[in-house]
């Protein structure tokens, strides 16, 4: 068992030479093939359950996406590209693409500038910091459905906390939900609130791996503190740039949980994302083909922004 | 060696396999011997729900052979989880599908739901003919029955007696019209009106369409939103809101309620779940059939929860005599007694009893009044997210009735297949 675990592989195998009783010489291919198994052996529960329970359904809903599948129908009928052709001509999905893009671009912008300052003001160990980084993280550890409803009555016009302060003050009550000018900005206020601890993190993280040596050489070149920020520590963070960003990109274009709770997509599909529309066709009004079309209209297009990320990140680069 | 490894790996692999599988099908075999036990699944969170806990109470105690497992969660819940849950045999065997009596159609398509046979007028038999008007149209489909009400709701109009005391106003209005102009006038001091909520909710503007001479679809399904009728029965109310702000705009049905419950809205139409909540609230309830429309007639929505079977069950038998005890005229009587709504038999409108209780015999005597919501409409739940709730939205946010109609009418129209 050593000797195929041992990182050299051994010309002729012993064993391999017993297992061949026609006396040919096993080709070393399939001794490298053998290698493997135990790897393969250890890591088969895993891959059985994410067979089952990831890799199938997602194989699957690309299956229904040519179908006008109907959960349990007696005739499924064949439909080719025919869900992704009426996709494109569906002016509510195009509405739920653009609530989306937005959303997304606005929240990923002020989530990593944001979180990149904060992790700029609180990067050092103290005990201080150290409670207001904690402080700034407590919403990411809750559930994004929690958080709706919490700020949903907070923001309620009438009934709510912030409307009470606002009429305290003399002010007008807004209706921040209910307004169709306001309920998207109001959606990305909460969801930036909720993963600003989150971006904090991963750029503090990032921060400490930047060498002191480098900010030293810097100071004593008499670089001042944004000569120092954007020469030293932004191009010394750029993977941690990407990572957040792409990560951020990938969660606000799935954004759900706090439209269907906040808002319902509404008023008027003013915030009707796209994960909420592909909810509602797939299991509000059953259409599971045309639902599954949506979603890998969605995952083509957060591979293609994927793709860009790393591009504009130059991720290949060698510095 | 190689063998004894090919071994393992298929041993393994196959020891991977039964735990998934065996995951999945734990609750597959349920014990035949012993009494049978019904699994049924409700929606019913709100202040009726005791009442339905009573239903199978008594039922088990008259059905020592049958079991009942009632599981209560949110109506949205149920809606995600039951269409697999039934076609994979795993769902339970009696299930109120949603609050929305439409939702019955999708369970017929897919076949999950058992056509219901075991009616007629002797013991132990489901008494269709005594159901409320509407609903065992609603439930048929082609010729079959497959569902009963779990209940049947009619809306009334709650008011806030001190509110109206304020406003100087001595009696609730008992027309449309009078109905508007307390609204105006109740609209003062940061107080509102009326609370009608818009999306997530029981429907209100329906009511206000009817009571004000206008309807959503004809009979044809053909949308009449867009139609002289069907503007003018929307422009009232959505001048109204947007105008005099009797209302405040885009409410979901639990925000109206909020609103209605902090003393905040003077008015609001409901179904009679909603009494409990109101009066724990502290609020002086005032509780009045809905005022007649513009023709002198009455109208109110009717609401029914279905109650289907499972078209995979185990026990059609005792899943029916369960259905049967659920709408009998002794398990009605008390259900009304004990949560307010009207009982969703006919035989037992002027029964003394129920006649006496001051919340149900306003809510009771609504029942021949009652209409549906789309019913039988095809695309129901999208004429309703992808037309009505939009069209309701954009009036009340100041776009115009005829151009905010004709849109709507031509989405309604392209949902119902509409053949004029």
């Amino acid at each position: 068992m050593t000797d195929q675990l041992t990182g050299s592989a051994p010309p002729r195998s012993p064993r391999g030479g017993a297992a061949a009783p026609d006396g040919r010489e096993a080709r070393p291919t399939r001794v490298r093939t053998r290698r493997f198994q135990p790897a393969w052996l250890f890591m088969a529960p895993s891959l059985l359950i994410l067979g089952a329970f990831v890799v199938f359904p997602i194989l699957r809903s690309l299956y229904y996406s040519f179908f006008d599948w109907t959960v349990g129908a007696a005739t499924q009928p064949f439909v080719g590209f025919g869900n992704y052709v009426t996709l494109f001509h569906d002016g509510q999905f195009w509405n739920a693409l653009r609530i989306t893009l937005e959303f997304t671009v606005v929240s990923v912008v002020l989530l990593v500038v944001f979180g990149f300052i904060a992790a700029l003001l609180l990067q050092r160990d103290t005990l201080a910091n150290r409670i207001v980084r904690s402080v700034f993280f407590f919403p990411t550890i809750v559930s994004l459905v929690t958080i709706g409803l919490v700020w949903k009555f907070l923001l309620d016009p009438d009934i709510g906390l912030v409307g009470g302060i606002t009429a305290a003050l003399g002010l007008p009550s807004v209706a921040w939900l209910q307004s169709t000018a306001l309920a998207l900005p109001t959606i990305v206020f909460v969801s930036v609130w909720k993963s600003i601890g989150f971006a904090m993190i991963l750029f503090v993280a990032g921060l400490k791996g930047v060498p002191a040596e480098r900010y030293e050489a810097a100071r004593l070149d008499g670089a001042n503190t944004w000569q120092t920020i954007w020469g030293i520590t932004l191009p010394s963070i750029r993977p941690t740039m990407l990572f957040t960003s792409m990560i951020l990109t990938i969660q606000s274009f799935q954004v759900f949980d706090l439209v269907y709770v906040m808002t319902g997509g509404g008023p008027v599909f003013h915030t009707d994302t796209l994960v909420n529309l592909l909810y509602r066709d797939g299991f509000v009004n059953y259409q599971t083909g045309y639902a599954s079309a949506i979603s890998w209209v969605l995952f083509v297009i957060i591979m293609l922004i994927s793709l860009l990320q790393l591009r504009l990140f130059r991720y290949d680069d060698v510095d | 060696m190689k063998h004894a490894r090919t071994t393992l790996v298929v041993v393994s692999g196959a020891a991977a396999l039964a735990l998934v599988l065996t995951g999945c099908s734990a609750s597959g075999s349920a014990a035949q011997d012993g009494p049978a036990t019904l699994k049924v699944w409700t929606g019913f969170t709100g202040g009726d729900r005791p009442g339905y806990a009573t239903i199978v109470k008594d039922f088990e105690k008259s059905h020592p052979d049958i079991k009942v497992d009632m599981t209560v969660q949110p109506w949205d819940t149920i809606q995600q989880k039951l269409p697999s849950a039934w076609l994979t045999g795993q769902g339970p065997d009696v299930a109120a599908v949603s609050s929305d009596p439409n939702a019955v159609a999708q369970y017929v398509k897919t076949r999950s739901v058992l056509p219901i046979t075991d009616t007629g007028d002797g013991s132990g038999k489901i008494n269709t003919a005594s159901f409320a008007p509407g609903t065992v149209e609603e439930f048929t489909y082609d010729g079959k029955l497959y569902g009963v009400p779990a209940n049947f709701a009619t809306l009334s109009l709650y008011y806030n007696k001190k509110l109206f005391a304020d406003a100087g106003i001595t009696d609730p209005p008992k027309t449309v019209q009078e109905m508007a102009a307390d609204a105006k006038n109740l609209t003062t001091g940061g107080k509102y009106g009326i609370a009608l909520a818009d999306n997530q909710t029981i429907q209100m503007w329906p009511v206000l369409q009817w009571l004000e001479g206008g309807d959503i679809v004809s009979g044809k399904g053909c949308s009449v939103v867009q139609t002289s009728a069907g503007q003018k029965s929307l422009s009232t109310w959505a001048d109204l809101v947007a105008k005099d702000k009797v209302s405040p705009v885009g409410l979901t049905g639990a925000e109206a309620d909020s609103l209605f419950s902090a003393g905040k809205a003077a008015m609001e139409i409901n179904g009679p779940w909603a009494a409990s909540g109101y009066k724990d609230a502290g609020i002086d309830l005032g509780l009045v059939k809905v005022p007649v429309g513009v023709d002198g007639k009455s109208s109110t929505l009717g609401s029914i929860a279905p109650l289907s079977i499972s078209a995979k069950t185990k026990y059609p038998k005792q899943a029916q005599e369960f259905l049967a005890y659920w709408t009998s005229k002794t398990a009605q009587q008390k259900f009304s007694l004990q949560t307010g709504f009207p009982p969703l038999r006919t035989d037992l409108s002027d029964d003394a009893k129920l006649t006496a209780d001051p919340t149900v015999s306003v809510f009771a005597s609504q029942v021949p009044d009652a209409r549906l919501y789309l019913p039988h409409v095809t695309n129901a739940t999208k004429v309703d997210s992808d037309a009505y709730v939009p069209l309701i939205g954009e009036i009340t946010r100041g776009k115009s009735v005829a151009e905010a109609t004709k849109s709507a009418g031509q989405a309604i129209d392209g949902l119902t297949g509409c053949s004029k």
